[in-house]
């Protein structure tokens, strides 16, 4: 069994604008393999967001062929690619987008309760996660009791909680100081190490370098001189 | 969670927005059960009222009983109707104005109903009175008078009633007659601010001064089996007058006076509806409108389209129903209200309700609300269904 988890092949998004398409994403072929851990950089705008967007199968692209375990992505209806996303990728936000109206356990409890865990099993994995990201005594606290580091904790938490293929990020220290970052950044090493396949997209270079593969993106388009 | 879990967690997290929402629900609620129980409440009250008399034919000379007319040759028409095989009883009744005399004040003006029944095959004959205490009045020289004539005239069962009572016109100045107060009775027909008096056709007679002549008011039927095919048999032998079972009483007064009602809780129903879905839809949208950004951020962890439309419908169901428990009492009680002062119309018998709760109208009000429900989230559903996930990840960053 191959160890492709997302093969995207010459993959482009376009956008309709009044003053014409604007194409976010061009040509993109990359692939991502389990306990990959990649880092995506590259100047505001160049279509980063875009192509985490992609390969995490909330956006289906214009052009080209995205493979998520092998299934043509567009191709698949919008339940499907939901079901595909709740049970194989994580996300992480920059603002986390943790409900607050939720403790922190009941959020990471959330994915779990979708994909139709039982009560039991989603206590034991919600206590579990959360002694994983170090908040086990945070359970009962609301986000607005946490603070940022925390939250992203939570975030994190949340993302694993049914056993993702691939988690993805998209700035998740963009909101966080340096310390607290370099906590979060620990944290998702650990996720890799852990064998979950890791996609950041970030502007924090300290972040960047500490993945195996780092791709520098341009207008769209990743620069093969600038990745490694 | 589930969806309804995660409804109520929504709107505890703004309890301002649904306390509003929630209350706003059940005065419109209330409103609209009150509309409802408007909309049926004279038909379902007179038909009650007009079973309960123990009476179900109606003869007279208009199509509705008491439009003014009189029955000519009651006696003879009455004992015709009663010789029909499908009859049990009949009774003519008439009635006159008149006044009571009372020491120390002004006399009271009542209406005095004298009937006289003839009964086939001994079944009962229903005096169109409920007697409360005491006795019926019998011979003539006995009357039955209402609580509120009792109080008045200082009058109770076994004293005498002194009373002027005109049978043909009100200018007629005919002595006073002294009757026996045999018992206090209801008169379900009399209006809110009408006094009733009720005695046989003879005492009516005396107390008109033989002035009465052979003619009835109402002549009253009751049927061995089914009162449309009496109803039809006594129009056969009464052609000129109108016989009707109370349905087709009910049938008509819903046709001709009660039709107002009808139309005016029709229009109100519609205006509290579509104000109940305005306050929602409002109300959810801009709630929605404030967590597009967590919509988004859980489309993107796997959370399906219906899903998150679920969550919007219930939070849409759980305003509505709460609001929909509270304006149950608080109709009830405005209700109550609005029917004492609908009642205090002249010409209202007392027992007439405007507003009468049916397992009917509880129905349609839920049903209303479920529909109010639905509707009203629509919109802010169709927002979250059709929720560009990336594009609003990424404006929720920029923002």
């Amino acid at each position: 069994m191959s160890d492709v988890i997302v093969d995207a092949r010459t993959v482009g998004r376009s956008f309709a604008m009044p003053a014409g398409p604007v194409h976010a994403v061009r040509d993109v072929t990359l692939q991502v393999r389990a306990g990959d851990h990649i880092a995506v950089r590259g100047p505001s705008g160049c279509g980063k967001s875009t192509l985490l967007h992609m390969l995490g199968c909330v956006e289906a692209p214009s052009s080209g062929t995205l493979l998520f375990d092998g299934q043509d992505v567009s191709r698949l209806s919008d339940a499907r690619r939901s079901a595909l996303r709740l049970r194989r990728i994580g996300f992480i936000f920059q603002r986390f987008f943790l409900l607050p109206m939720l403790t922190a356990a009941e959020n990471v409890e959330l994915p779990l309760s979708e994909a139709g865990a039982s009560r039991r099993d989603r206590q034991q994995r919600t206590k579990s996660l959360l002694e994983y990201v170090g908040l086990a005594a945070r359970a009962d606290h609301r986000p607005s009791q946490l603070s940022g580091g925390e939250m992203q904790r939570v975030a994190i938490a949340r993302a694993l909680a049914n056993n993702p293929q691939l988690l993805l990020a998209d700035e998740p220290t963009g909101e966080l100081d340096e310390a607290t970052g370099a906590q979060i950044a620990a944290l998702l090493d650990r996720v890799n190490a852990d064998g979950t396949a890791l996609v950041i997209v970030t502007h924090d270079s300290t972040l960047a370098d500490r993945a195996t593969r780092v791709l520098m993106m341009r207008d769209g388009r990743i620069e093969p001189e600038a990745t490694r | 969670m589930n969806a309804v879990g995660f409804a109520w967690r929504s709107l505890v997290r703004q309890p301002a927005r649904a306390i509003l929402g929630v209350l706003g629900v059940a005065a419109v609620g209330a409103l609209l059960l009150d509309m409802l129980l408007l909309s049926q409440g004279l038909i379902v009250s007179m038909r009650d009222l007009l079973d309960r008399s123990g009476w179900d034919v109606r003869v007279s000379v208009r199509e509705i009983p008491g439009r003014g007319g009189r029955v000519p040759a009651a006696s003879e028409t009455a004992a015709r109707i009663a010789a029909l095989p499908s009859v049990k009883a009949t009774l003519i009744v008439r009635i006159a104005n008149a006044r009571i005399e009372r020491e120390g004040g002004p006399p009271i003006a009542a209406t005095f109903e004298g009937v006289s029944g003839q009964s086939n095959r001994g079944a009962p004959i229903t005096a169109p009175w409920t007697v409360l205490r005491g006795r019926d009045a019998r011979g003539a020289d006995e009357v039955v008078i209402d609580e509120a004539i009792a109080k008045t005239a200082n009058l109770d069962v076994g004293g005498t009633v002194t009373l002027r009572a005109s049978c043909v016109s009100d200018l007629e100045a005919l002595p006073p007659t002294h009757l026996q107060v045999t018992g206090i009775a209801e008169f379900p027909f009399a209006g809110t601010n009408e006094e009733g008096v009720g005695g046989s056709l003879d005492a009516l007679e005396a107390a008109c001064g033989g002035n009465v002549g052979d003619e009835a008011d109402l002549l009253l039927a009751t049927s061995t089996s089914d009162s449309r095919e009496t109803a039809a048999a006594i129009r056969a032998v009464v052609p000129g007058l109108f016989a009707m079972t109370n349905d087709e009483v009910v049938g008509r007064l819903q046709q001709t006076g009660f039709t107002y009602f009808r139309q005016i809780s029709t229009v109100l129903t519609t205006v509290t509806v579509s104000f109940a879905v305005l306050l929602i839809s409002v109300l959810l949208t801009v709630s929605v409108n404030q967590r597009l950004g967590e919509v988004a951020a859980l489309r993107a962890l796997g959370f399906s389209r219906s899903r998150v439309v679920k969550d919007v419908l219930s939070e849409s169901a759980l305003i509505v129903g709460l609001g929909g428990l509270i304006s149950l009492p608080l109709g009830l009680v405005l209700a109550s209200g609005l029917d004492r002062i609908l009642k205090g119309m002249p010409g209202i018998p007392a027992e007439l309700h405007f507003f009468v709760f049916e397992g009917t109208a509880l129905a349609i009000h839920v049903g209303l609300l479920a529909a109010t429900a639905i509707i009203a989230a629509l919109y802010p559903m169709r927002i979250v269904s059709s929720l560009p996930i990336a594009a609003t990840l990424r404006d929720e960053v920029i923002g």
